[in-house]
């Protein structure tokens, strides 16, 4: 079936984009501080929700709304580093990843508390349809999200490598200690590379509420996913982290179709199991 | 000092007010009668059992009050044959999790000293939590779970009113074998598709089985996990086996992402006959047009009340207390409490063995119930209701309409399945 | 061999006397059912405990291991009719040869990746459990109600056996984690635990410890899931091998102390009493806020009291136990 081929990697590439989206903002988080953030998935369900209130109360199209997200989201995740995270980084790890976790739990049940846990779907935005190229059906939503996340993905490579802060960050994910040697204030560069982080998957989660349906739990899925991705692009990777989601995208989509769609999630996490047996530190970790 | 004497006075004021509201306390009658009832209320399947509740407490409404409706006890406030003891409902929390469904259900019948119990929607929490009741000798009358397997175990307690998951796959067929006398419409290959929990599996197993005995071509028998991320390779292989008819078991959120997928893909069958998930409110409020000519199994839907008035009252209840349409769910839940507090009433008694004779006499007539059945009536060995049978609605303009049995039916059935593209 | 204090010992059977004397006293059986909880998840924490908080592993996936040990008694017992207790043994073996094999593979990973690895074997797992149709599949297995007495694990009439069977198992996983934590091979763990290099140059196999603290943290963890299987007398892989599970066995011996022996106890007695209570005062209503309570409790623990409430309490206790860093 190589037709069914074509249509099986495109439809996966458009999968994993998406899974590298979200993840972007995870490995960021994570190679910084050193923070397995388990509220990953709650602030991607928030962004999520963002988008949709914005637009059922405001008439604003989710196209428009990313910026709003990303900058709401930046300010949540600040937040919650200033007055949770910042407080158990001088703890033990398993500390560090508990306080995320129980903010996980109270974000995603607030959430029930003021919504319900009733479904919603975005009825038609901007982004609605399919495009048939070449025999080959592609969902816009997802390709647009894909553009974005593409677009995400240089715009912090660029920001990390170009720019003075961007440069601050990564030495400080590189080498803490010689950070604060040549005069970074750490604590900043944690509350920013956090509140990037958090903005980052509030964006994902504008880009998916265009295809995907929203409630307080959703964050759960992703929120798994996008940790094996990091960690098979290797922690702190922004590159790596682009290419793993790609790579699960792939994965997911081939294995489920060519193979056994019950077992999708366990190829995936056999690949991540004999990719880390090989390279133990992910595939461009460090 | 005065104090000290009419501290005395006083508290022995206050010992016989005490004594005397006690005693006053003691002489009013009770007469309240606790059911348990387990429901997942938080949790990923919240929206379901919340709406269960829906149904459950406009059932106890009418059980307590008095309402001019053709329902066993509506007519009159409470139980008669207990003075009037109206029916309190107990709730418990599963989470959608069979450990909590055997826990909370004996915490309801051990602290709670509930002496019946209803729910638990999932057939899994079902499953422990009438171990529970059976190992405590309480009875339990369930409505709304569907697996086939909660009758096969020969329990003394369970008792199911609604239909259970094989006859709703035997009616899909039967619907198919109609169609093709009625209209000519010939149907040859079948995809069976499925959720991966015990419901799924054994409404895939029950499809597979009718299909081979209706003489049906199973092309493809896929299973997924209900709560996935994409669902674009099930479509894909649904495709390319070129089914005439998908036969799908979910629950409402792969319901909505595979609806979603089937229009991003253009999946084509000539029809998709469904089972649950499609059927919750959530999901026509969530996926809206496009989730027309979808055909689902039900028991209930508001066209009924065409031939049945009693649908369109109930409905009305409904809307004055929630302000919304009533859906199967809570139609399916809303019958149980009727069916306990009926058998309670004739056992003139909440001794458990008095309400096992008395539910397993239980001869409710077909116009008071909600549903097209003859009514409701146990069977000896395995205390599901003979009569219960489904029926198919079909979504037409984002309502459910019956159209099957076809004598049954309030429109003509819409068949093949229209193309995607030429749709609104 | 450590010695203790007259105060730890005298606190100790204290302890010991008001937990066996408490399902005498209290007849409710849901707070009977929330002891038992307490005790299994004791367990289990104190399972992790021993791969993860001395041995350094952090393990997310915990629930295979529980659920292997409850799907290999079951079904030995439903399909061929052994005994539980012969089942228990089988399970624990059964899930120490699963350990050792995806033990050995994982050796050199460390901290994250580690973690990780184990979430994503969990689910493996978890999903071939969920297809393989000679166990059960989705479906899972239900075990019978009949019969019930000591010799085939059942127990109908009363909860009590449960409750004793479950504190008897964790007072034997107690006594193996102190036999770990005092023996060399604790030793060795801990400097396992420290640097995979030091612990080399030391002239530690790690390799071979590493495994051999998985496969007992596994071994009791089957056990415990063993017990569970017999107490609720169903299982489906939806229940006893999720994520949720693993993660919770995580928090509890995190929250209580990692790298101490009691740590993960005081981490059950305080996580599960607070979330079954919160869910049957407040679950009810559906609106979320027995989770929300458990959510703010989880964080506040741990930004306040980031070594553990176990530390916590030993300073309130004047004990000097030194407690191993974690």
């Amino acid at each position: 079936m190589p037709d069914q081929l074509l249509q099986q990697l495109v439809d996966g590439l458009l999968i994993g984009l998406m899974y590298s989206l979200v993840a972007i903002g995870l490995t960021l988080i994570w190679g910084v501080m050193n923070i397995v953030n388990f509220a990953h998935g709650e602030f991607l369900m928030l962004g999520m929700f963002t988008s949709f209130w914005l637009f059922t109360l405001y008439g604003i199209d989710p196209i428009f709304s990313i910026p709003i997200c990303f900058v709401g989201m930046f300010i949540m995740g600040t937040l919650i580093y200033r007055f949770i995270v910042s407080k158990v980084m001088k703890g033990p790890m398993l500390a560090q990843l508990v306080v995320t976790f129980g903010v996980s739990i109270f974000i995603s049940n607030l959430a029930v508390f003021f919504w319900t846990p009733d479904f919603r779907l975005l009825p038609a935005t901007m982004l609605q349809g399919t495009w048939q190229v070449g025999g080959i059906t592609l969902s816009v939503p997802k390709v647009a999200a894909s553009v974005g996340s593409i677009i995400a993905s240089v715009c912090v490579l660029i920001f990390m490598t170009r720019t003075i802060t961007g440069k601050a960050i990564l030495a400080t994910e590189m080498d803490r200690d010689a950070a604060l040697l040549m005069g970074i204030n750490t604590e900043r560069i944690n509350s920013l590379s956090f509140g990037i982080g958090t903005a980052l998957v509030g964006v994902a989660g504008a880009f998916l509420s265009t295809y995907y349906y929203i409630y307080p739990q959703v964050g759960g899925l992703f929120g798994t996913i996008a940790f094996c991705v990091v960690a098979l692009g290797g922690f702190g990777s922004i590159e790596g982290a682009f290419i793993a989601g790609i790579l699960v995208g792939l994965a997911q989509t081939l294995g489920g179709f060519f193979f056994d769609p019950s077992y999708k999630y366990a190829i995936v996490f056999s690949i991540y199991l004999i990719t880390i047996w090989i390279r133990p530190k992910g595939l461009l970790g460090w | 000092m005065a104090s000290r004497s009419f501290v005395r006075v006083l508290s022995a004021a206050l010992s016989l007010l005490l004594i005397l509201v006690c005693s006053v306390a003691a002489q009013t009658p009770p007469k309240v009668i606790k059911i348990g009832a387990v429901y997942p209320l938080t949790g990923n399947i919240a929206s379901t059992g919340l709406d269960c509740k829906r149904g459950v407490d406009l059932a106890v409404d009418i059980i307590n009050g008095k309402y001019d409706l053709d329902l066993p006890l509506a007519k009159t406030a409470g139980l008669p044959n207990l003075g009037g003891a109206k029916i309190e409902i107990v709730y418990a929390d599963t989470k959608g999790d069979p450990r909590n469904g055997m826990s909370e259900a004996e915490r309801l019948i051990t602290s709670e000293k509930v002496v019946a119990m209803i729910g638990a929607y999932q057939s899994a929490v079902t499953k422990t939590a009438s171990q529970i009741t059976e190992r405590l000798k309480i009875p339990y009358v369930c409505s709304d779970s569907s697996s086939p397997t909660l009758t096969d175990r020969g329990y003394k307690y369970f008792y199911r009113v609604s239909p259970h998951d094989d006859i709703f796959a035997r009616d899909q067929f039967q619907f198919l074998k109609d169609l093709e006398k009625k209209t000519g419409q010939k149907v040859q290959t079948v995809a069976v598709l499925y959720e991966n929990t015990e419901f799924g599996s054994q409404a895939g197993k029950a499809y597979k089985r009718f299909a081979a005995e209706f003489g049906y071509k199973v092309v493809a028998d896929i299973t997924y996990s209900a709560n996935a991320t994409d669902v674009t390779s099930e479509v894909s292989k649904l495709i390319v086996s070129k089914p005439d008819v998908l036969m799908h078991a979910s629950y409402i959120t792969d319901a909505i992402l595979f609806t979603k997928t089937f229009k991003e893909k253009g999946f084509q069958p000539k029809g998709i006959l469904t089972m649950a998930g499609y059927i919750e409110p959530g999901y026509l409020d969530a996926i809206k047009a496009d989730g027309n000519y979808v055909i689902v199994r039900s028991t209930f839907a508001l066209d009924l009340g065409k031939n049945k008035p009693l649908v369109t009252k109930v409905n009305t209840l409904f809307k004055k207390k929630y302000g919304i349409d009533m859906s199967e769910n809570a139609a399916r839940s809303f019958m149980a409490p009727f069916v306990v507090a009926d058998a309670i009433n004739r056992a003139k008694s909440t001794d458990p063995e008095a309400m096992v004779k008395a539910l397993n006499e239980t001869n409710i007539t077909g116009n008071q119930v909600l549903y097209p059945w003859q009514g409701i009536k146990f069977d000896p060995q395995s205390h599901q209701n003979i009569y219960a049978r489904g029926t198919l609605v079909q979504v037409l303009n984002q309502e459910y309409i019956t159209v099957w049995p076809f004598d049954a039916a309030s429109k003509p059935v819409v068949w093949p399945f229209p193309e995607w593209k030429g749709r609104k | 061999m450590r010695n203790f204090t007259v105060r730890q010992v005298i606190a100790g059977v204290a302890t010991l006397l008001l937990l066996i004397a408490f399902p005498l006293v209290i007849s409710q059986s849901v707070h009977i059912h929330v002891m038992i909880l307490v005790f299994m998840f004791g367990m289990l924490g104190v399972a992790w405990n021993i791969m993860g908080g001395y041995a350094g592993m952090f393990s997310f996936g915990q629930a295979a291991f529980f659920g292997i040990g409850a799907y290999t008694s079951s079904y030995l017992s439903v399909a061929h009719g052994v005994n539980p207790w012969i089942g228990l043994v089988a399970g624990g073996c059964a899930a120490a040869l699963v350990a050792a094999a995806i033990g050995y593979p994982c050796s050199s990973l460390r901290g994250h990746y580690f973690a990780i690895a184990s979430i994503a074997f969990a689910e493996i797992v978890r999903i071939v459990f969920n297809n393989w149709q000679t166990v059960g599949a989705a479906e899972g297995l239900t075990l019978s109600m009949q019969n019930e007495s000591f010799a085939n694990f059942l127990f109908n009439s009363s909860k009590l056996p449960y409750y004793y069977i479950m504190l008897a198992f964790l007072l034997l996983s107690l006594a193996v984690c102190y036999f770990v934590a005092t023996s060399k091979m604790g030793y060795y763990f801990r400097a396992i635990k420290e640097s995979h290099k030091i612990a080399e140059v030391m002239g530690v196999n790690v390799v071979l410890y590493r495994l051999m603290a998985i496969m007992i943290s596994a071994f009791l963890s089957a056990m415990a899931g063993t017990f569970y299987a017999q107490y609720v007398l169903y299982i489906d892989p939806g229940s006893v091998m999720v994520l949720a599970t693993s993660v919770q066995i995580v928090l509890i011996s995190m929250l209580g102390g990692a790298g101490s022996i009691m740590g993960p106890v005081i981490g059950a007695a305080i996580l599960i009493p607070a979330s079954e209570y919160t869910r049957i005062t407040l679950g009810y209503k559906g609106t979320g806020v027995d989770m929300l309570i458990y959510g703010l409790l989880i964080t506040l623990i741990s930004m306040y009291y980031p070594d553990g409430v176990w530390k916590l309490l030993s300073k309130i206790g004047g004990k000097t136990r030194r407690s191993v860093n974690s």
